[in-house]
């Protein structure tokens, strides 16, 4: 991870680093218009009084923020979007392990295929695939109705409309960026430390408990951040899949900015999402360490 | 041969869809506490056996006997064989000590007892003290090392190494390969490696087995390698060489294109086709024009190597290479017409055994 960002050897001349900081910044530029700015805007309306201010500068007050921190509603709602992002990330990661760890150790010649197949459903969107699991788990959708003939249930069991659907279609779509990242976290992974074991007498649980799990934690690691951030994040499937009543951040800073036109409370729920994302990344930064000293 | 620790008897392996096998009934074995070297070009099928052997692949046929009985349908991991690895194969994970202990702990050894024998393993390998180190804090060298103390502290039957010397510089792989037959001795393991260093196999081994093709060629001491070899192969492989082909013309004398006749060590009917070679450092510097066993011609090429200066000397339509040591007298230039001279014990008649 880190390894990716060496710095330039630190005796570089004056000179070259001049064109270096030359080379840099169009990038740095895009970044401040794109990224920075919007971002402290977000904040600054975030500290805006609700209805007009948002926009054009007005008083500073933490009205929006009183309004998160002390109305239990919000209090529930970043509690759903951390479950809803700690379910779907773990089961998403589980799910993709045994792809990914096949993937990495096959000798197949279809190899680059079936790795193709792994993550080809980011070729679709997300909506579309979100609307296939609504078919799937709707009240007259296909399990439903198949249940229903074979007379196994008499009622709707409810598996949209919910955070259980809402959790169902977030592990399916998000499994195609856990196997990515697993591929890209299993580097050290390598079949001749088996074979080193099990000449040492390791059976193969012992191969896959001592050496193949610990080593691949890393990549483990990151599919887990990755999915947990990409889940709390989401908008679009919790809220079809939820039908209006699963309440998550995203669909809540959504709501707020275009249904009730609370912008600074839309503001200040983000910002609440984006401490979150920090401190999760803290956490996975600090686990990851620990694992590769 | 029956007592023998180690017998390989009639290996085959054959890879699916593979037109030939990779190893084609190769058959050795080994005494107690020997090294052996299995020596070829790259693809002859010397790490296959070697992986045979380990139990890392299953053979096609045959049998892997040791001390008798026969452990091919063994799994690797109840083999109790040591295995040093090309790239070390050193757990990244783990410490220098915890790579040493892991075969200990699948084992069941006791704490105590494993803190011992790692630190014996350390020890023997002049790795003391390297035990709490990460394994990307060792150096190449420390590496090979800790992955040999890995192999040998669970007291394998046999220890192998694939190309045990390879990932090395070259100060430090004389050193090695010093340092690995001194272990080896001292423990006594008898031990099987892999090479296609020819230097490497003559210096390390007891005994080198030469593979082409994924037959074995000829199985003996360096020596027997060296100066007698039965293969065209064996002879070309091993060595420089001047190779002639003739035909007996008289006990012990041979008739080659465009030479004069030639004595040789070693007995063949008369008449019959043979093949003949002189190492270049077999030549000498002397010998009258139109006698047996004398080269005269023009020097077409020197290289000064330090100790030798080596030669291309044209005879008629032939090359022949001699190796001269530099301290003697006054050395042939680039066109000198030269005479060189070859006793007959040093022509060696390849394919028979010698006399």
């Amino acid at each position: 991870m880190s390894a990716a960002v060496t710095a330039p050897a630190s005796g570089a001349p004056a000179a070259s680093r001049g064109i270096l900081l030359i080379l840099l910044l169009p990038g740095l530029v895009a970044l401040i218009i794109t990224f920075l700015l919007p971002l402290l805007w977000l904040l600054r309306a975030s500290f805006a009084s609700s209805a007009v201010g948002a926009l054009s500068g007005g008083d500073w007050t933490l009205e929006a923020y009183t309004t998160v921190l002390f109305d239990p509603f919000y209090w529930r709602v970043a509690w759903n979007t951390l479950v809803v992002g700690f379910n779907v990330a773990i089961f998403a990661v589980i799910l993709s392990y045994p792809i990914a760890l096949f993937l990495v150790r096959t000798q197949s010649r279809f190899r680059g295929v079936l790795t193709a197949l792994a993550v080809a459903p980011l070729l679709t969107s997300s909506v579309v695939r979100t609307y296939g699991w609504m078919v799937i788990l709707g009240d007259r959708g296909v399990i439903n109705s198949t249940l229903q003939s074979l007379s196994l249930t008499d009622g709707v069991i409810r598996l949209t409309n919910n955070s259980f659907g809402a959790t169902v279609a977030l592990i399916e779509i998000l499994m195609p960026y856990a196997i990515l990242a697993m591929l890209s976290g299993f580097g050290r992974l390598n079949v001749q430390l088996e074979e080193a074991a099990a000449m040492l007498g390791a059976s193969r649980l012992k191969v896959f408990t001592r050496i193949v799990l610990p080593l691949s934690l890393p990549g483990v690691l990151t599919a887990a951040l990755l999915v947990f951030v990409l889940a709390i994040s989401a908008f679009v499937t919790p809220r079809l899949m939820g039908g209006g009543r699963v309440f998550v951040l995203g669909t809540e800073v959504f709501n707020e900015a275009t249904v009730t036109l609370n912008w600074p409370l839309a503001a200040a729920l983000s910002v609440m999402l984006l401490v979150l994302f920090s401190s999760i990344i803290l956490l996975y930064q600090r686990a990851l360490r620990a694992l590769e000293v | 041969m029956a007592d023998h620790h180690v017998i390989i008897d009639n290996l085959v392996k054959t890879y699916p869809g593979a037109q030939k096998p990779s190893v084609d009934h190769v058959s050795f074995s080994l005494p107690r506490g020997e090294m052996l070297a299995l020596l070829g070009p790259s693809g002859c099928g010397k790490t296959t056996i070697l992986r045979m052997i380990a139990g890392l692949i299953a053979p096609s046929s045959g049998a892997i006997r040791l001390d008798g009985r026969d452990v091919s349908a063994i799994p690797v991991y109840k083999r109790n064989m040591g295995m040093v690895f090309q790239a070390y194969a050193l757990f990244p994970h783990m410490t220098v000590a915890e790579n040493i202990s892991f075969g200990l702990e699948m084992r069941k050894v006791g704490r105590a007892e494993r803190e011992e024998r790692v630190r014996k393993a350390l020890d023997l390998v002049k790795l003391a003290g390297f035990g709490e180190r990460k394994v990307s804090q060792l150096s190449g060298g420390q590496q090979q090392r800790a992955a040999i103390a890995r192999s040998l502290v669970i007291e394998p039957e046999l220890l192998l190494l694939d190309e045990p010397l390879s990932n090395l510089d070259a100060k430090l792989r004389d050193e090695m390969r010093d340092e690995i037959r001194d272990i080896q001795a001292r423990t006594g393991v008898t031990a099987i490696f892999v090479t296609h260093d020819q230097d490497e196999a003559l210096s390390m081994a007891d005994r080198l087995a030469v593979m082409s093709a994924g037959k074995l060629e000829q199985i003996g001491t360096p020596l027997d390698i060296f100066d007698r070899p039965q293969t065209h192969f064996v002879a070309s492989f091993i060595g420089a060489g001047t190779f002639f082909e003739g035909r007996v013309a008289g006990p012990g004398l041979a008739e080659v294109d465009g030479l004069p006749l030639l004595h040789f060590a070693g007995e063949a009917a008369i008449g019959s086709s043979i093949k003949l070679m002189v190492r270049p450092h077999r030549l000498l510097l002397a010998g009258e024009p139109g006698q047996p066993n004398s080269f005269s011609g023009v020097v077409e090429h020197i290289v000064y190597r330090g100790q030798i200066l080596t030669l291309s000397v044209r005879c008629g339509s032939r090359v022949l290479q001699a190796d001269l040591p530099t301290h003697a007298g006054v050395l042939p230039k680039k066109g000198d017409n030269v005479t060189l001279t070859v006793a007959p014990d040093d022509v060696t008649l390849i394919g028979r055994e010698a006399a």
